[in-house]
């Protein structure tokens, strides 16, 4: 009972705080601006340099939907096996400190490839298409994976490792009690920069050999000279990336609503 | 016979070397106690003095540059492995994981023993329910109060039933009736349990309040004084604050303080 009110004087804070659904009105205006914008300019210039909405909307009802579906079944494909190689050799360097020491210059190297180069030794190396358009987005993408979680690990608070090795874990357990969940949301945030990065580079690695997906869906539209084809595949893509932030936000509020 | 929470330190030292200049800093200079099991000890001293230093050794966290230290005559830090279940330890910030709720806060350390999860359960929803936040299981530690989530780290540490519960500033930083209950409530658990509880604070209050002994450290990480407040009578009690208070004036105005750190090592 004592304790009951000992208690009663401090205060519970944000029980049950969770952000509820807030109608982005300043997106929409500011988007709804560049529209309008977009479509007077449209009255003035010819169609071929900025075609009006009219002429867009006709084309996306034309574009091939399954091109759209292959793009992203490359780019979440590639994106599982680049998280899977990411994790799999930060969690090793993050276990070995050779392996880091020898690693993180690799790794560096990688990451200062342009993507143009690895599109082009891609095309070099490698006859299968798919394997090609794979090999290029694991190997720009891994290593941001790589890098983040590491990092992240890295980073993990002493004072909390302390309180946990004060009670004796196993290195199995200090890395699943707390280092992996410690380290979520620096995932979360990597796989939405990841994502945009592989929206980008999947289009331009389809460019070069693929005869499917949007990158391919491009050349088309570009060998057509169609501005308006290529306008709707580029409306396309930002909807797609817009609509893939917009899954990760809500998988990390779920899994992240413990923040504050 | 010597229990598991006795704790014997002989020679103690502990010297840090800087970063960079490699230059030698004392931070715990000879320090000779024992303490036997179920003994309550506050250890008091200025900031500085090497009592959170003492307290990663006794944890087992750092290791001491030279003597030795015991508990149940065997050394936290070489035999690592054996304190499991043995010791817990409060900190000064609660330092609760924040993506676990209050409950599974509590149940982490008996996660790592490998109790059964029902049991892992029952024994956290009782200590919590003791600590009178039965009814804030659920929340995560963002949700609750400062003096909630010690709470919780109270439980935490009660819960694997250690021999030895060691608390490193856990009250200083709260409101002074947050911090007088919870200082209560942790003395109280500690006798039910039969606990060796060494309290580590700078207040002078906090350390009498414990009732149990009082070692006085002063820099570099020494003892200036052990005083058994259960063999004192009150009025002697009365005065003791102006005679520790004294002495830690003394010792901070000891020369040596002014002698470099290479000179100490």
């Amino acid at each position: 009972m004592k304790k009951q009110e000992a208690i009663a004087g401090e205060t519970v804070e944000a029980l049950e705080a969770r952000t509820p659904f807030r109608f982005p009105r300043e997106m929409v205006i500011g988007l709804l601006a560049l529209a309008v914008a977009w479509q007077i300019l449209s009255l003035f210039v010819p169609p071929f340099i900025v075609p009006g909405w009219e002429r867009i909307f006709k084309s996306l009802l034309t574009l091939r939907m399954d091109f759209v579906v292959i793009t992203l079944v490359r780019v979440v494909a590639a994106l599982v096996v680049s998280f899977a190689l990411g994790l799999g050799l930060a969690v090793l360097m993050y276990a070995s400190a050779p392996v880091e020491r020898y690693g993180r210059p690799i790794v560096r190297l990688l990451m200062a490839v342009p993507v143009v180069c690895w599109i082009l030794f891609a095309v070099l190396w490698f006859k299968w298409v798919e394997f090609r358009i794979a090999f290029v987005l694991v190997v720009v993408c891994a290593p941001v994976f790589l890098v983040d979680i590491l990092d992240a690990m890295r980073g993990v608070s002493k004072d909390l490792r302390d309180m946990l090795r004060s009670f004796r874990p196993t290195r199995a357990q200090l890395f699943t009690k707390l280092v992996l969940p410690a380290t979520l949301p620096a995932m979360l945030t990597s796989w939405k920069i990841n994502l945009s990065l592989a929206i980008r580079v999947v289009t331009i690695a389809e460019l070069v050999g693929a005869v499917t997906g949007i990158g391919y869906g491009l050349v088309v539209a570009q060998e057509l000279f169609s501005v308006a084809e290529v306008f709707a595949w580029t409306l396309i893509l930002v909807v797609l990336l817009f609509l893939a932030e917009a899954v990760l936000t809500r998988v990390e509020e779920r899994v992240l609503r413990w923040r504050v | 016979m010597r229990g598991a929470g006795s704790i014997e330190v002989a020679g103690l030292r502990k010297v840090f070397h800087q970063t960079g200049t490699g230059e030698a800093v004392v931070a715990i200079d000879r320090l000779d106690f024992v303490v036997a099991q179920g003994d309550m000890v506050a250890i008091v001293g200025q900031t500085g003095c090497g009592k959170s230093t003492f307290l990663n050794i006794l944890i087992g966290l750092d290791r001491p540059t030279d003597g030795r230290i015991a508990v149940g005559g065997r050394t936290p830090y070489d035999d690592f492995d054996h304190f499991r279940g043995v010791l817990a330890a409060v900190f000064q910030q609660d330092r609760l994981l924040p993506w676990r709720t209050a409950i599974d806060n509590v149940r982490l350390p008996l996660e790592l023993l490998g109790r059964d999860p029902r049991d892992q359960l029952a024994r956290a929803r009782a200590w919590l329910e003791r600590l009178g936040l039965g009814r804030f299981e659920r929340a995560y530690p963002h949700e609750l109060s400062g003096g909630m989530r010690q709470r919780v780290a109270l439980a935490r540490a009660f819960a694997i039933e250690p021999s030895l519960l060691l608390a490193d500033e856990a009250f200083g930083h709260l409101d002074e009736v947050t911090a007088a209950a919870l200082r209560q409530t942790f003395i109280e658990l500690a006798r039910t349990e039969g606990n060796t509880a060494i309290l580590v604070t700078h207040q002078l209050e906090e350390a009498i309040d414990m009732g149990g002994r009082i070692l006085v450290f002063g820099r570099p990480g020494r003892l200036l004084a052990d005083i058994d407040l259960r063999t004192r009578s009150a009025a002697s009690v009365a005065g003791l604050r102006a005679d520790i208070q004294r002495m830690l004036q003394d010792n901070a105005a000891d020369p040596r303080f002014t002698r470099s750190a290479k000179e100490q090592a």
